[in-house]
């Protein structure tokens, strides 16, 4: 099993010029494989296809939080609206403004295993997966990984231990 | 004559020594400069290279105070900063910025004023960068909760700083460095510097008066998200609190009492340190000391060693020669050169390695005029001592003067350009400069009065 036999091939994306307000209409409107049920994390791709960064909720979550907060404990002196005013004066930022720009990703013909180390040493749930090319082909989600492995788990002839 | 009186009137060679030693220390303060380079790599390499061509033998570099590393210095500064970091957890920072904005109840100015009173208080007990870290995020969320523009904040919090910071021993470094240089302690700068800093920030709040009062503007309703935050949240570990409040009581009333009970102020504040870490009960002093500011310690390590290296040739006599000559041995004239050249330098050149290079060189003006006196009666001879007051006065407050005048203000300029508000170079400067020579004149009123009028 290879790296493109399991992933989702491209659908939607973002680019880098697109507004927030684009951008979370998209996230929340996304297909995943046959559904419109929305995604937790889109791509962004240049003119030429290539694969620049990702956006995705936790992404969002970071444009309303002041790095100010962060800096001390000031959580408890915060006041009702304050989220929602910030992201009603973020909604016309641009994607390739705070979207995730140091983005693992892997080859077509990468091993599930490779694909497994880069989820795990780096914490993503997505991993993109580029042709040679250079050009975004799919995404490979931590789900469909899981499947693989309960089918591995759960398969009869599964040496032995039952 | 003694060996010393000698060795301060015999004329110096310019031999490679002097020429290679010389081009280190240039080098290294037009990189610092440039910023091309970070500071602490800078210092640490030029402090290597003095070492390699043996300008300084490793022993003098690590064990000669004259030319080497100021060890109460670095321990003052390292003890400091693991108090601070074991306290910051505790919530009381956040304790005192939100009550203070509550005092303010919640108007624009009175929340300035009220801050740059705590922020100054906070330098001058703590170290500035460490307060202008503790108070700008909580003048970034004040200035969100009342939607007013949060620069005129971050300015007048780097300002009060540097200003704060320079009443006490403490307070900035190159207090901490001149104290160690001229066996001054602590409550001598209480008694010579704190009350002019009073004196100036009333001045310095008039003129925030003058210049923000006016402009800072918010409505009622928001003034309640103000009032609306209870402070005691702040509180996480109040059992910690009480423990850093003891400990800090007890390096404060050490502070007063080192001259008289004949402790270094690093001793103060490494058993203070010592005491705090015990008390924490922490079993992973692993963070707490990886919190310690390594790069600042370094650049300060690496400083004095390349300072020793000009001092041991002799540029630095040179140059004290010079300024003997300049003002021709009057002394209130070289205290004034001292004040304003210091403030004008401070504010182009971290204040750090110009004052490790000033400090060395006062004391061989003093080697020149006194050749027949030395150790303290050298360091505090009568007309001496308003010299280091001046030094003190203008590398302080000079660093007021730009945005990369003092550390402070380089993080300030940081973090509004990270809220996304730029402060540009001119603009600090549009505020601070003015504020740099207002702060300056009344200091030489201060220094004239007091050592030249009164003899006080």
């Amino acid at each position: 099993m290879k790296a493109k036999d399991l992933m989702i091939p491209l659908q939607e994306y973002l680019r880098p010029e697109n507004t927030l307000k684009e951008a979370v209409n998209l996230l929340r409107t996304a297909k995943r494989g046959e559904e419109k049920i929305g995604v937790k994390g889109l791509p962004v791709l240049n003119e030429n296809g290539k694969l620049v960064g990702m956006l995705s909720m936790r992404d969002i979550l970071k444009v309303v939080f002041p790095f100010y907060l962060s800096m001390m404990d000031l959580g408890d002196f915060t006041w009702d609206g304050m989220v929602e005013s910030i992201a009603k004066k973020s909604s016309n930022r641009k994607v390739g403004e705070v979207m995730s720009k140091v983005v693992i990703s892997v080859d077509e013909g990468a091993s599930l295993m490779e694909c497994v180390d880069h989820m795990i040493k780096h914490n993503i749930k997505r991993l993109p997966v580029v042709d040679k090319s250079g050009k975004m082909a799919g995404m490979l989600y931590e789900r469909d990984v899981f499947f693989e492995i309960t089918k591995a788990m759960l398969a009869e002839n599964n040496g032995g231990a039952k | 004559m003694t060996q010393e009186a000698a060795a301060a009137s015999q004329p110096f060679v310019m031999d490679t020594a002097f020429w290679t030693a010389t081009a280190i220390f240039l080098l290294a303060y037009a990189a610092i400069i440039s910023e091309k380079i970070h500071k602490t790599i800078v210092a640490i390499f030029g402090a290597g290279l003095i070492l390699v061509f043996k300008i300084l033998q490793q022993h003098e570099a690590f064990h000669i105070e004259e030319f080497g590393i100021d060890w109460n210095v670095i321990f003052l500064l390292i003890s400091m900063m693991v108090i601070i970091n074991l306290m910051r957890p505790t919530g009381v920072f956040e304790y005192i910025a939100i009550k203070s904005a509550k005092w303010g109840k919640g108007d624009p100015f009175r929340i300035m004023a009220i801050f740059a009173v705590v922020t100054a208080v906070l330098s001058a007990l703590l170290d500035n960068v460490t307060t202008v870290l503790l108070i700008t995020p909580v003048t970034l969320l004040i200035a969100d909760a009342l939607e007013v523009d949060p620069i005129p904040y971050l300015i007048s919090c780097a300002l009060a700083s540097n200003i704060g910071g320079t009443a006490t021993l403490i307070g900035d470094p190159p207090n901490i460095m001149i104290a160690s240089k001229a066996q001054l302690d602590f409550m001598a700068f209480i008694y010579h510097l704190a009350p002019i800093v009073v004196v100036i920030m009333v001045f310095y709040l008039f003129a925030i008066k003058f210049i923000w009062g006016k402009k800072l503007k918010t409505r009622e309703e928001l003034k309640q998200r103000i009032m609306a935050m209870d402070e005691n949240e702040a509180i996480k570990d109040p059992v910690m609190l009480k423990k850093s409040l003891a400990v800090l009581a007890i390096v404060l009333t050490g502070f007063v009492f080192h001259g008289v009970l004949h402790f270094q102020p690093a001793t103060v504040a490494l058993f203070g340190a010592g005491l705090l870490l015990l008390l924490s009960k922490t079993h992973e002093p692993h963070h707490i000391l990886a919190e310690v500011e390594w790069p600042t310690i370094f650049f300060f390590m690496g400083l004095f060693i390349i300072v020793g290296g000009v001092v041991k040739v002799g540029l630095i006599k040179w140059m004290s020669m010079q300024i003997l000559e300049l003002t021709q041995g009057n002394m209130f004239a070289t205290s004034m050169v001292v004040m304003w050249f210091s403030a004008f330098a401070s504010a182009i050149v971290d204040n750090i390695p110009y004052v490790a290079t000033m400090n060395p060189l006062i004391v061989d003006m003093a080697k020149q005029l006194w050749p027949n006196l030395s150790g303290t009666q050298l360091l505090h001879h009568p007309d001496l001592m308003p010299l280091w007051w001046s030094l003190a006065l203008g590398a302080c407050l000079g660093g007021n003067g730009s945005a990369i005048g003092a550390s402070a203000n380089v993080i300030v300029v940081g973090m509004s350009e990270k809220a996304g508000k730029k402060i540009s170079f001119m603009k600090f400067m549009a505020y601070g400069m003015p504020i740099m020579i207002m702060t300056v004149i009344v200091s030489t009123i201060y220094v004239w009065l007091r050592y030249y009028v009164m003899k006080i």
